[in-house]
């Protein structure tokens, strides 16, 4: 048993106040049933993901962002196949594939071998996810400069006007974090449990979901897996059921994709 | 490198406490990329201070990345696992837990690892536990970076006296 990261223990059964659903006989049926994810473009801004690795299959497009002093921009982007200088992009990616088998994954590495990035690649990041049309972007990882407040808040914005769904993890420490903190986002936090498609609303914010994330087999880099706990882990769940959901329902816009998890969460209540 | 007196003293109480092999605290270097052993006790100890390891590496490297505590049951299984740090220290664990440390500003600061604890690894006592003396030992380092005064330096001698007076006592 791990001891729960920040942020999750709103998310410990018995402390769920009941939420709303949307009038529908089987919403969770209405929202993922038969589908794979087909075609849904899912970005993965990570550490990289490990092309041959058996839980990942094949990786759409692979970019990596990389700092560089004689560019204006302060970075480049470098195209083609990269390692996972971690394991942690590959794990993310691993997860969504489980729950979204024909959805398209894009990984877009901002980070280095120690976990750590500049953030303004991290901005870049998004920037990059959302000028390429992705539907879906997973973000396990955030940043706690004050700094990035402002430039983090406006490319959300861009990402949710432009229908490109931002998938937060919380950071494993108490504090606030960007772009988790925003509500044009869905935030996660690991819950316990070892369903994967587990999924639980907190009414009370800044973290609005709840997702398995603690002592979860996942893959790591060099085609292996581990154990590991984290709000890292939650986030690709709920990015894997999104892609599930806008595969079967295309154009749904990040504020209904928001409201039909919710509806889905094992708190919610049935209004039919 | 000469062990620092004063985490070697809080080591050998928390190595005490889980009834552990070994236990050893590690910190980070000013630019977050390299983790030094700083203080250990029990197997290996002489052998794993002054060791520097990029903050990647290792299952100690992993709490500090992720901020998490962990415990690994099995470390050999475990691809994150440093395989040849450990045997270079003539010591290679089973089990593992490592907690990490941080500053005011929720920065990660370090790690404390203990090695074939004596204790229930999968309980939920045991990462508590160690969490909370990973944040004791972290807000010590903290207060003597910050005013390296002799005071500061006894208070933190003190601190270890007195868990590992507890510790004697829990196992008498």
């Amino acid at each position: 048993m791990s001891v729960l990261p920040a942020w999750s223990s709103a998310f410990v059964d018995g402390d769920l106040a009941a939420v709303r659903s949307l009038p529908l006989a089987d919403a969770r049926e209405w929202a993922f049933g038969g589908s794979t994810g087909v075609g849904v473009a899912v970005a993965v801004i990570d550490s990289g993901v490990d092309h041959d690795h058996p839980r990942v299959g094949a990786v759409t497009s692979a970019v990596a962002l990389e700092v560089s002093d004689e560019d204006p921009a302060g970075y480049v982007v470098v195209h083609g196949r990269h390692d996972d200088v971690v394991g942690h992009g590959t794990a993310c990616a691993g997860i969504i594939r489980a729950l979204a088998p024909d959805a398209q994954i894009h990984s877009i590495r901002v980070l280095g071998p120690q976990l750590k990035g500049r953030g303004l690649l991290f901005h870049a990041g998004i920037e990059y996810a959302v000028e390429h049309g992705m539907a879906v972007v997973n973000l396990s990882l955030s940043s706690k400069s004050e700094a990035m407040f402002g430039p983090l808040h406006d490319v959300a914005d861009a990402a949710y006007f432009g229908r490109t769904l931002l998938v937060c993890a919380a950071n494993n420490q108490p504090g606030p974090t960007y772009p988790s903190q925003y509500a044009s986002v869905v935030s996660v936090a690991a819950r316990p449990g070892q369903d994967p498609w587990s999924l639980a609303y907190n009414p009370r914010p800044p973290v609005e979901f709840g997702a398995c994330g603690i002592d979860v087999d996942v893959a790591w880099s060099g085609g292996g897996s581990i154990v590991a706990t984290g709000n890292s882990f939650a986030a690709p769940h709920v990015a894997g059921m999104a892609a599930v959901l806008l595969a079967k329902h295309p154009g749904l816009t990040p504020f209904q994709v928001k409201s039909v998890l919710q509806a889905v969460s094992d708190n919610a209540e049935r209004t039919v | 490198m000469a062990p620092d007196p004063d985490l070697t003293a809080s080591v050998a109480a928390v190595r005490a406490l889980f009834g552990a092999a070994a236990c050893s605290c590690a910190l980070v270097d000013a630019q977050g990329s390299s983790l030094t052993y700083v203080a250990a006790d029990g197997e290996g100890a002489a052998e794993i201070v002054g060791v520097v390891l990029p903050v990647g590496r290792g299952i100690a490297g992993w709490a500090v990345m992720s901020g998490q505590p962990i415990a690994v049951r099995d470390v050999r299984a475990d691809p994150r696992f440093a395989r040849d740090v450990a045997e270079a220290t003539h010591y290679v664990p089973t089990s593992l837990l490592a907690a990490p440390l941080f500053d005011d500003e929720g920065e990660a600061l370090g790690v404390l690892s203990v090695l074939d604890p004596g204790v229930e690894e999968s309980s939920e006592w045991t990462l508590a536990v160690l969490g909370t003396l990973a944040s004791q030992v972290a807000a010590l380092v903290c207060a003597v970076r910050r005013a390296p005064a002799a005071a500061q330096t006894s208070r933190l001698e003190a601190l270890a006296r007195r868990v590992l007076e507890a510790t004697q006592d829990y196992h008498r």
